[in-house]
């Protein structure tokens, strides 16, 4: 009978400790981030609109992965650090200082505005966002932090053919493999005429010795 | 309004169907209307209770939310599960909207405001919200789905076993007024809060308690929400509807939910009384009632989003082990009651007093509570100062 | 007189998409009405191979898809896998303390976020859907801070083999500590609107009791074994990485609302639990030293031949990690021991004779979840 009574009270007692927490809870502020109007982006900026205490979006945040082509030298760490073999990198030999930036000018390093200095380029630079998991090896193995998060998030495609990020444009492609012909040419040139040299010179020493 | 009409030319007998016509009309239109805003309201309310805004996007502060939903729903295509009882599964939801929209009769919006003031009118209400039960079961075991079928049988193991305990405690307040006619309940009533049929008595709390109680598991709110019980049952009964006849169903719960309100607004909270000096507005006295029935389904809200579920045993063993004994003292009590204290009228009004008064402790005391939470709440996290190392 | 009315069991299918399954987990229920006659759990909808995986990756290349094998605690995870592999290549003590006291504040961290999703869950299978907010509020400053940490929110790869990616941000202490007095009165609230609530408490109590024997019998681990009042945990019997430094207690259950090792053991627990992972990441916040967070690590790791078994406490128990090395670039061998798996062989058992309504308080108390169970 105790137990009977008990059950009453305890019933009563909980549900009205329970029902002044939730009452109070309506008068506290709310956490609800208002996503397309709070621009998100840091701390600063969501600090603007939203009331509530949850954080922006922090520096090192993980986002969609963006390369820096000066800076690349198209060593393809990243591509082997890749768990799952979502960055795919095919590269020529040319030498980057010859590039230009379309108006003449030699492609700069986007950090140091120094002239990139490369001897190997890459003519092409696919990462799959839709297969990627963001886990950052591919960052962290770069050498020369070529290979970067953005704090991107949003990505909605039409098909996920769209989704793979080609960083390496068709033109940039054309005037690397033009460039890495003459490369080619020049070294044959100079091979053929080093050979005809060497002949030459065999041939003059043939002729002395005779 | 029959008067009007038949001053436009009609004949007492169309004048009579027209103005039925139109009155049922306004009430359905008014059901729909209520039914709407109350899930709007409701999805607010929870939304501030769990520290989130709620649906604020259509309409201004989300006010038209509800009408989209309704639209949503409408426009859905309307499935019946293959192998399901076709004839039952269709007619199921309008059992429920019925049984729901049938109350609206005796409803007393207000002194005076009300469609048919029957003499039998609390027994016409009790009776009527019975079809509930059946639109339930219906679709439980129509839907060909396993889980609505125990849906279903919950349902009806629920509310058959919730009505004897409300019926009983509703006894309390027609010993007291006399009488069974809702605009009668409501007249036996003052506008002060000690008048109120719930202050009257120490056993008409305990009624009001059983009744509440009750009503809430009759109306399958939590924390007696089993019959669509959503981690168990997946959505009970409803589980298997879709579109408009899903419209129904969710209409009339949220609308059963203004039943509710209503009736423990009317028979223990003082109706829509006003003080003698104001008798006579009737809108004033509408805004009363739906004040206090704007309160009582803000609580029935609260409770909704702050308790758990009883289990199925645990909620049988609740209506028959401590509500209904609960309901035989209040009625025995009460009669009792009546009969020492039927002469002296001034002890009665003190003890009500008294009754408010501790009414108006207890409230005190949750405002404190109340207010210790929302400094606990407010203990800082990610503030500024904490962003140097 | 033999009744000419037959009856038979009714069986129901609960899943793989059931709201209280959370995730994919299917039971093939046999009930008699309400009652539960006999309960087949079936696993693996969420099996996608991590372990053969695992033969095909690098060393450190699997270490995001340990995220994903229990992707509420993926810092414990990392934690578990990277302490093997270290153990394996017999660098253990190479690592920097400064690292040690980051991973264990973030696997921590991750720990009482992990229980908050339990509890929380919990609760809204038993129809409270509030304090399961409030409880994924509370989560959301610790993914704020580890997002911090880290860059990610729920994948961390954060710990590697050899240390800890990179050093915490500066405000991340003072923030952690901030978070930690605020959550500390606020899960005690949270508390009180649910835990200590009678209608809760009688639906967990003496609810699918496992008593101490067969606790041990079926294997349990983590909270699900100490709610039957065993008192084992590998932070404690054997110490990993800096927790032999670190005062802290395991609280069993007790009985405190019926029998012991029934649901609500187990589930204040956790509850008891999240007040220790408290003071341990405030001991660390204290102690810890300043310095390198990474050891020297070659970029192609290839530990010498043999294999190892590593057991740490994660939130659902002892998980263990098994690796066998040929000496390649890529494990020979993983085999991943979870306690998900465990806690879901002894539903057949405990759920019978018992409502449908407790198969799902049983779910939410054990703790199951879908990935880790099928990795
Ligand atoms: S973030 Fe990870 S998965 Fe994505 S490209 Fe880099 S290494 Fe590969
Ligand atoms: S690792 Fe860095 S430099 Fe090397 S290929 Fe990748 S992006 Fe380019």
């Amino acid at each position: 009978m105790g137990a009977y009574f008990q059950n009453i009270k305890d019933g009563f007692t909980t549900a009205f400790e329970g029902m002044s927490i939730s009452f109070a809870t309506m008068f506290v502020r709310k956490e609800t981030v208002q996503y397309p109007e709070v621009d998100i982006s840091s701390n600063a900026t969501i600090a603007e609109k939203y009331k509530g205490s949850l954080m922006g979006m922090p520096e090192n945040y993980r986002g969609i992965l963006d390369v820096d082509l000066s800076l690349c030298t198209a060593c393809q760490i990243c591509q082997k650090a890749c768990p799952i073999d979502c960055i795919v990198i095919d590269n020529i030999k040319c030498d980057k200082t010859k590039l230009s930036d379309g108006d003449g000018s030699p492609v700069l390093n986007r950090f140091t505005q120094k002239e990139a200095l490369k001897t190997r380029t890459v003519t092409r630079f696919d990462i799959n966002a839709a297969k990627c998991m963001y886990c950052g090896l591919c960052e962290k193995a770069c050498p020369t932090s070529a290979i970067r998060h953005t704090n991107q998030f949003e990505m909605n495609r039409e098909s996920q053919e769209e989704l793979i990020l080609r960083f390496v444009s068709d033109d940039v492609k054309a005037t690397a493999e033009k460039r890495a012909s003459e490369i080619e040419a020049e070294a044959a040139a100079k091979k053929a005429a080093k050979a005809k040299k060497a002949q030459e010179e065999k041939a003059k020493e043939k002729g002395a010795e005779e | 309004m029959d008067a009007t009409l038949i001053s436009i030319g009609l004949d007492p007998l169309t004048a009579k169907i027209t103005s039925m016509v139109i009155i049922s009309v306004i009430v359905l239109l008014a059901f729909v209307t209520i039914g709407g805003i109350l899930t709007l309201v409701e999805r607010r309310i929870s939304g501030f209770m769990q520290s989130r805004l709620g649906p604020n996007r259509v309409g201004p502060q989300g006010a038209l939310q509800w009408v989209a939903d309704g639209v949503k729903l409408i426009l859905k295509e309307d499935l019946i599960p293959e192998g399901a009882d076709r004839k039952l599964f269709r007619i199921a939801p309008y059992f429920c909207l019925v049984g729901i929209f049938g109350t609206m009769v005796v409803f007393p919006w207000g002194k005076g405001v009300i469609v048919a003031d029957l003499n039998v009118g609390l027994f016409y209400f009790i009776s009527i919200t019975a079809l509930v039960v059946f639109g339930v079961l219906m679709a439980g075991w129509s839907s060909n789905n396993k889980w609505s079928l125990l849906g279903g049988m919950r349902a009806a193991a629920q509310i058959v076993s919730y009505e004897i305990p409300v019926g009983m405690s509703l006894l309390v307040p027609i010993l007291i007024s006399g009488t069974l006619s809702m605009g009668g309940i409501m007249a036996s009533q003052g506008w002060l809060p000690w008048e109120w049929m719930v202050f009257k008595s120490p056993f008409a709390v305990l009624s009001f308690i059983i009744f509440f109680i009750g009503s809430l598991a009759e109306a399958n709110r939590t924390p007696f929400d089993l019959p669509e019980a959503e981690s168990e049952l997946v959505s009970g009964y409803c589980t298997e509807y879709s579109g408009f006849r899903y419209a129904v169903f969710f209409l009339s719960e949220w609308a059963n939910l203004f039943v509710l309100g209503g009736l423990t607004t009317s028979v223990f909270l003082g109706g829509g009384n006003l003080p003698g000096a104001l008798e006579g507005f009737t809108i004033l006295s509408v805004l009363v009632y739906l004040a206090k029935v704007a309160v009582v389904i803000f609580v029935v809200i609260w409770l909704r989003w702050t308790l758990p579920r009883f289990r199925i045993d645990q909620l049988m063993s609740l209506s028959w082990k401590y509500l209904l004994p609960g309901a035989f003292i209040a009625f025995l009590g009460q009669a009792a009651y009546m009969l020492l204290t039927q002469h002296t009228p001034i002890v009665q009004s003190i003890i009500a007093v008294l009754m408010f008064l501790v009414f108006v402790f207890v409230l005190i005391r949750f405002g404190l509570k109340v207010r210790v939470s929302i400094n606990e709440q407010r203990i800082p996290v990610n503030s500024p100062a904490s962003n140097v190392s | 007189m033999t009744s000419a009315l037959k009856t038979e069991y009714l069986t129901i299918n609960m899943g793989p998409q059931h709201p209280s399954t959370h995730g994919v987990i299917r039971f093939i229920l046999k009930t008699d009405g309400e009652i539960i006659y006999e309960c087949d759990p079936d696993v693996g909808y969420l099996h996608r191979g991590i372990e053969k995986i695992a033969e095909s990756v690098t060393w450190q290349g699997f270490v995001p898809y340990t995220d994903r094998v229990d992707y509420v605690c993926a810092m414990n995870s990392n934690l578990s896998y990277c302490m093997a592999v270290e153990k394996l290549m017999g660098m253990e003590t190479e690592i920097p303390k400064r690292a040690e006291y980051i991973r264990v504040i973030v696997s921590e961290l991750n720990r009482i976020s992990s229980h908050a999703v339990a509890i929380g869950a919990a609760d809204m299978d038993m129809g409270a859907f509030t304090p399961f907010v409030h409880f994924l509020r509370e989560r959301e400053h610790i993914n704020d801070l580890l997002e911090m940490a880290c860059g990610a929110r729920l994948t961390y790869n954060y710990i590697c083999i050899g240390g800890v990616h990179n050093d915490l941000p500066p405000a991340f202490l003072s923030k952690t500590a901030e978070f930690l007095d605020h959550f500390e009165i606020v899960v005690e609230q949270i508390n009180r609107l649910i835990s200590y609530n009678q209608i809760f408490i009688k639906r967990f109590a003496n609810v699918a009791v496992v008593p101490p024997k067969m606790a041990i019998d079926y294997n349990l681990v983590g909270p699900n074994l100490r709610g039957s009042g065993i008192k084992f945990d590998v932070r404690k019997d054997k110490p990993y990485s800096v927790y032999s430094d670190l005062d802290f207690d395991i609280p069993i259950g007790s009985g405190r609302a019926g029998t012991l090792g029934d649901c609500y053991d187990r589930y204040m627990v956790r509850v008891e639990e999240i007040r220790e992972s408290i003071k341990i990441i405030r001991q660390c916040l204290k102690q810890i030293p300043a310095g390198e967070t990474k050891a020297i690590v070659k970029s192609t790791i290839k530990p010498p031949k043999g294999h190892v078994y590593f057991r740490t406490e994660t939130p659902r128990g002892d998980t263990g990690y098994f690796l066998y090395s040929d000496g390649k670039t890529s494990p020979t061998r993983l085999k991943i021991r979870t306690g998900s798996f465990t806690g879901m062989s002894i539903i057949p058992e405990i759920a019978r004779g018992v409502f449908i309504a407790d198969l799902v308080a049983i779910i939410g108390s054990l703790d199951i979840v879908a990935p880790e169970l099928d990795r």
